[in-house]
């Protein structure tokens, strides 16, 4: 007996995130382990009257991580011309994640993978942008229930809870948050080893109900680059990005620039990936969680970042169309907790502290 | 492995630098496609990864979706598609189901859309127009059809496949020199007597190039001469999971009349019936690889069965002179190794499957 939860899952991304019209050619990518959610997501985009191009691939960026270990470096820095005709033309995008090792790729050397992306990421414009439909979600797998530290069948409770919302009922909640922030030029998080500044003037929030993750559940900004000061630790969680998971990282800011960075342990893959581009070492998201069903860190960005009582910087490139300006291949998110002894301030009034909202 | 994957590359497609190589599989066939991968990159050439979940027949259509979708949609490729098919340089397609049935639950008119739809992807590589391969990796599935292991199955693949190619090369080209001279061929065995023409059309030696296994000498025959019968009787024909018992197929100036089978007779029928060339003869094909003694219920091994030979209903190759078009390409193998011969002009050349030249 199939799990009801994947057809209502499937349902939830082809119909709710990005409502897909007759006619569309919808680029489904997936790891193989994905199958059945697959199965249902092309289904749902059949009865939509909408052509499924199904890419599924070992790992989504790299398609096969043994070509890109050997491949010489003037092909990874252009993107086969078919590919890039495929993300031109395409109408929207559902890209599904279920690894069955979270490590793959992770042996690719950083340089190389930087190649490809730099030469995806002008091809990619139009999904930052907001004008392609787009959304990204994971099925579980073992190697994801691992990394969780928990079984498959508790991972899937958790991912189900998580992805099956009333969505309406959330965007209504996290609308009110965010008329809060857009009304605020500067917002200070203070926590364990943490002291930020940094301004969102003239910036507008994007609240993410059902849009391009799943789960959704954030608010999220790109501040302006060149205002943050401060101090931001994650000790609470590690990192993750591509296969690492970076204990410990802090990072210093001075006029929107990360000018000190180490990490507890992978410090070289850190600082790497910050010298990636000139962009990689500004913000180019400061998220808000707010998703309920999610309370524990999964290292699991995707999951991570919408717990509820968390923020999350990303470095990296930022979101053009909620006015962010940061260019980058790079966009990691790091998680940092702020439900034990920390809070927000917005122009110096304490919104948040302990991770729960001060107004109503 | 490295070695199945250096013969595929290397002797089959042979890319040039900067080429964009469309490879075409399931998850199951990682330990190849990896392979594969890594000698694509070393040739400086891009990989371009195909992978479902379903038969390589239908590359790019997800089963799920064929099930729900109109007919409209299900009989084109959607616009990405069709670019990316006429734009590659080479494919390199291999199956490697996990379930071999997988598919067989869409309807015959669903089957005939989608083979429309994915004609495309095989357009250019039957006109031969760019380089590509078709061949299989081992999987539990394919075992279990042969009635095998899969370590008996791994050992019968891998003894059809890494052979000496430039040496059976040399001998099916002494067959196909034969042939080649011939008007007339007639085949003679249990239930059989048929005769085709190859009058005008020119042999092709499968040596290990666009098939692999390779190991069959094969021809276009001559679209309105088929006279006779032929009868199946030995093995089942096989096509996109369905299985048919005792095919028995009457042609009339090349045209089948007459069609039966023990089983799955409907699907046999609703087959011949897709288009006006699924009912004439697209291929002549003479198995020669001695590697393979046993039916496997794996077309791609089964024709190049030494001793055996194959028609099929359906498409021809345009390289060869064949003029028949279809949608269905259907190879039917029948033994000759027990009590029957192949005739060229009225002269015995083969009996019980041994040559006598």
């Amino acid at each position: 007996m199939p799990d009801p939860r994947v057809a209502q899952y499937a349902k939830v991304l082809v119909e709710d995130c990005l409502d897909v019209q007759p006619g569309w050619e919808v680029l489904v990518q997936a790891q193989p382990a994905a199958r059945p959610l697959v199965e249902e997501v092309v289904r749902a985009i059949a009865h939509r009257g909408a052509f499924a191009v199904v890419r599924v691939t070992f790992e989504l960026i790299t398609t096969s991580p043994m070509w890109l270990k050997e491949a010489p470096e003037e092909l990874l820095s252009q993107m086969p011309k078919l590919e890039a005709a495929l993300i031109e033309n395409l109408d929207a995008l559902v890209q599904i994640q279920a690894p069955v090792n979270t490590r793959e790729g992770s042996d690719v050397p950083p340089d190389r993978l930087n190649l490809v992306r730099q030469a995806r990421r002008p091809y990619f414009e139009g999904f930052f942008t907001g004008e392609i439909p787009w959304v990204g979600g994971q099925f579980p797998t073992p190697a994801l229930a691992q990394d969780a530290g928990l079984t498959l069948g508790q991972f899937e409770d958790f991912l189900y809870r998580a992805v099956l919302i009333d969505w309406e009922e959330a965007r209504a909640s996290m609308r009110k948050i965010a008329d809060r922030f857009d009304a605020a030029n500067e917002v200070r998080v203070v926590a364990e080893e943490t002291d930020i500044r940094f301004s969102l003037q003239g910036r507008q929030a994007e609240i993410d109900a059902a849009g391009a993750n799943m789960p959704g559940g954030e608010i999220f900004y790109s501040p302006v680059e060149d205002s943050a000061e401060g101090v931001v630790t994650f000790s609470e969680y590690p990192a993750c990005y591509l296969g690492h998971q970076v204990p410990g990282v802090r990072l210093r800011f001075e006029a929107g620039r990360v000018v000190e960075a180490s990490a507890q342990a992978d410090e070289e893959f850190l600082l790497a990936t910050l010298d990636t581009d000139e962009g990689a070492r500004r913000l180019g998201e400061f998220g808000i969680g707010c998703n309920p069903a999610i309370q524990e860190h999964m290292r699991n960005t995707l999951f991570d970042e919408k717990i509820e009582g968390t923020v999350h910087f990303a470095v990296g490139n930022g979101f053009p169309f909620i006015g962010g300006k940061n260019v980058s291949a790079v966009h990691w998110d790091m998680v940092k907790d702020l439900r034990r002894g920390g809070r927000i301030e917005l122009d110096g009034e304490v919104v948040q502290e302990n991770g729960a909202w001060l107004f109503g | 492995m490295a070695e199945y994957a250096k013969l595929l590359v290397g002797r089959c497609i042979d890319p040039k630098p900067g080429w964009q190589v469309m490879l075409l599989s399931t998850p199951l066939a990682r330990p190849v496609l990896d392979e594969i991968a890594r000698e694509l990159a070393r040739r400086e050439v891009y990989c371009l990864l195909r992978l479902d979940f379903g038969l390589e027949r239908y590359p790019g259509v997800a089963y799920a979706w064929a099930s729900e979708a109109s007919p409209e949609l299900l009989g084109r490729l959607a616009p990405i598609d069709q670019h990316a098919v006429e734009s590659i340089d080479a494919r390199i397609t291999i199956e490697a189901p996990e379930n071999t049935r997988d598919g067989s639950e869409l309807d015959g008119e669903r089957h005939a859309q989608i083979r429309k739809a994915t004609r495309a992807y095989y357009k250019r590589s039957m006109s031969m127009e760019i380089p590509w391969v078709s061949c299989q990796f081992p999987t539990e599935a394919l075992a279990q059809d042969a009635g095998l292991t899969l370590a008996e199955l791994e050992d019968f693949m891998y003894g059809a496949i890494l052979r000496d190619w430039d040496a059976e090369a040399e001998a099916m080209q002494r067959i196909v020199d034969r042939f080649d001279q011939a008007e007339e061929v007639r085949i003679v065995g249990e239930g059989t007597d048929l005769r085709l023409s190859i009058s005008g059309r020119n042999g092709t030696v499968d040596t290990g190039t666009v098939n692999m296994p390779g190991g069959e000498v094969f021809y276009a025959p001559v679209e309105d001469a088929t006279e006779g019968v032929i009868s199946y009787s030995e093995f089942p024909a096989v096509l996109d999971g369905n299985e048919v018992a005792g095919v028995r197929l009457r042609f009339e100036a090349g045209r089948i009349v007459e069609a039966s089978a023990e089983t799955n007779e409907e699907f046999l029928l609703s087959t011949l019936d897709t288009d006006e060339g699924a009912r004439r003869l697209g291929e002549l094909g003479i198995g020669c690889n001695e590697g393979i003694k046993r039916f496997m219920k794996n077309v791609l091994f089964d024709e190049k069965m030494a001793g055996t030979v194959h028609l099929a209903v359906g498409q021809s190759y345009e390289f060869q002179g064949g003029k028949n078009t279809s949608v269905v390409h259907w190879d039917m193998v029948k033994d000759l190794r027990n009590g029957g011969r192949l005739e060229c002009d009225g002269e015995v050349v083969q009996e019980h499957g041994r040559w006598l030249f």
